[in-house]
């Protein structure tokens, strides 16, 4: 029997552990990556960077050390980022920000944060993907595209795969709905059971589901498709909702109604809610904050390593006088206030890459890619830890251990 | 001539793809740097699919590519695939990033005859 030596793409949060890699040294073809994940990989080969001062060319060490330096008198630091580092950096991390009275905070926390704490407080039910694989037979993407953020979603676990208890998947037993301000990639897999909402106005949807549910009709949409949803709900046995962005940020301290309607739903049939993060360790880092400090988002040590509630990103950012940045690029993807923010701050980076924040950084510092070049563990988008190894040989250090150095150098 | 929208961004694998193969890249830009609007609201600019024009919202401006709306009727309702461009159109009043970009940023888009705003340019805002 042959075995195959299997590894874990860390493209998305999907954390596949079923590619293979037939040349050594290599990912030409590379079998399951999708066109995520492939490009994840190809950048292994294009924009990376080596360890830079100032602009000017350093030696690893010399940058591990001025960074060490401007952390050590800073006086409010700032670390951000986390989400495609592995629970290890994510750990190492953390001890530094207790060491240095950091403000933390990642680019998932305006949306999924209130979600997550949901999740993790037990305030609303979960469960796995595999679980979603084997049972559910009805999967609503809320204002998520997973076809365009975690590609083989629908393909390994939501709608296309023979499950143990849905061997008649899609054809006949699964039923995929959309709710969207957009005709989505997903969504055009689903065209009759694809929900228009307007920008903003995802409360109004609830509200109308709720209604239904109860028998009442409808006051926001088409009544008649609003009761045609209401009628596969309750005809449900296993139901998932995957809550994204679109949907998070419209229903932001509304929150508490996509409880009632969990409640709600579960009075009726089995209903779980899985989010879908984008960063393959976003989960990781939302987690591994909450069991520290009890939030997901937004802490502040002091000094002496105490977390509490810390003020807002943008407030941190602009008061801080030093910023760590690992594991994502805010100039390339936080609003331009925001991002100005970070520009105008002393910036360190731990990247494997050139990014648009490393190219404003006083401080680059260059890192294996997790997953080809690094090992560690991560935690799935539905918390399940997965441990992976890499695929090959690297000089540069690993996150986990650029942040070990600056922590003994601090 | 203009049109006032609600701007929603959304994500985009090919754009992810480009993304990764360089930022700076033609690719990038040209996925980056776009808009889509309603077939109506386009003709009412009197511009071409592909035609430029400029982005304004309460807090800057940027000049992208225009294209027409495959999807149903969403007169008022424009798309752009998050990215710096569409960041651009964002300020700093909001605790939540990103939070306006997916519930809607409200601006006017009208023809232009300036360049599309190049990733250089944006990073110059960024700096200033």
């Amino acid at each position: 029997m042959t075995e195959f030596d299997y590894k874990t793409c860390t493209g998305c949060s999907l954390l596949c552990e079923d590619i293979l890699f037939p040349d050594e040294d290599s990912i030409s073809h590379a079998k399951n990556l999708c066109r995520k994940g492939l490009a994840h990989y190809q950048a292994l080969f294009v924009e990376r960077t080596g360890p830079l001062i100032e602009g000017k060319e350093a030696s690893i060490d010399q940058a591990i050390e001025k960074g060490a330096e401007i952390l050590r008198n800073a006086s409010a630091p700032v670390i951000y980022g986390w989400s495609n580092c592995t629970l290890e950096a994510q750990m190492a991390g953390l001890a530094l920000a207790e060491k240095i009275g950091a403000f933390v905070d990642d680019p998932s926390s305006h949306c999924e944060g209130r979600l997550m704490e949901m999740l993790l407080s037990g305030r609303i039910p979960s469960c796995t993907l595999d679980d979603v694989r084997h049972f559910a037979d009805t999967a609503i993407f809320w204002g998520s595209d997973p076809s365009s953020t975690q590609p083989r979603h629908l393909s390994r676990f939501s709608y296309f795969p023979r499950g143990s208890k849905r061997q008649k998947s899609y054809e006949e037993e699964r039923t995929c709905i959309v709710v969207d301000v957009r005709e989505s990639s997903t969504a055009k897999l689903c065209p009759t059971t694809t929900y228009r909402v307007p920008p903003g106005e995802d409360l109004q949807f609830l509200e109308a589901l709720l209604a239904v549910l109860d028998g009442k009709i409808p006051k926001f949409g088409d009544k008649k498709r609003m009761i045609e949803l209401g009628s596969i709900i309750k005809k449900t046995e296993y139901g998932v909702i995957f809550p994204g962005p679109g949907m998070l940020i419209s229903l932001q301290d509304k929150m508490d109604r996509f409880e009632d309607l969990l409640r709600r739903l579960n009075e009726i049939t089995t209903f779980k809610v899985l989010p879908v993060t984008e960063q393959y360790n976003s989960r990781g880092f939302g987690q591994l904050l909450f069991e520290r400090t009890g939030r997901t988002k937004a802490v502040k040590f002091s000094p002496s390593g105490e977390a509490a509630a810390g003020p807002t990103l943008v407030e941190a950012a602009k008061e801080a006088d030093a910023i760590l940045v690992l594991g994502a690029d805010p100039l390339l993807d936080l609003p331009a206030g925001l991002a100005r923010a970070f520009a105008a701050a002393p910036l360190i980076v731990i990247d494997p890459r050139r990014s648009l924040t490393a190219d404003l950084a006083q401080v680059v510092i260059p890192a294996a890619i997790s997953g080809l070049e690094g090992g560690g563990t991560a935690l799935r988008t539905d918390g399940v830890k997965i441990s992976f190894e890499p695929l090959m040989k690297s000089e540069q250090p690993t996150d986990e251990q650029i942040l070990t150095r600056i922590m003994e150098a601090i | 001539m203009a049109v006032d929208v609600k701007v929603v961004t959304y994500r985009d694998i090919f754009q992810y793809e480009a993304g990764k193969k360089g930022v700076h890249s033609e690719e990038y830009l040209r996925l980056s740097a776009s808009i889509i609007l309603d077939k109506q609201d386009l003709a009412s600019l009197g511009i071409a699919e592909g035609g430029r024009v400029l982005v304004e919202s309460d807090v800057n401006k940027i000049v992208v590519s225009a294209t027409a709306s495959t999807d149903e009727p969403h007169p008022g309702l424009a798309f752009m695939i998050k990215s710096p461009w569409s960041n651009q159109l964002e300020g700093d009043d909001s605790c939540l990033p990103g939070a306006p970009g997916f519930r809607g940023i409200r601006a006017r888009v009208s023809p232009s005859s300036e360049d599309i705003t190049q990733m250089a340019q944006i990073l110059e805002r960024l700096q200033s």
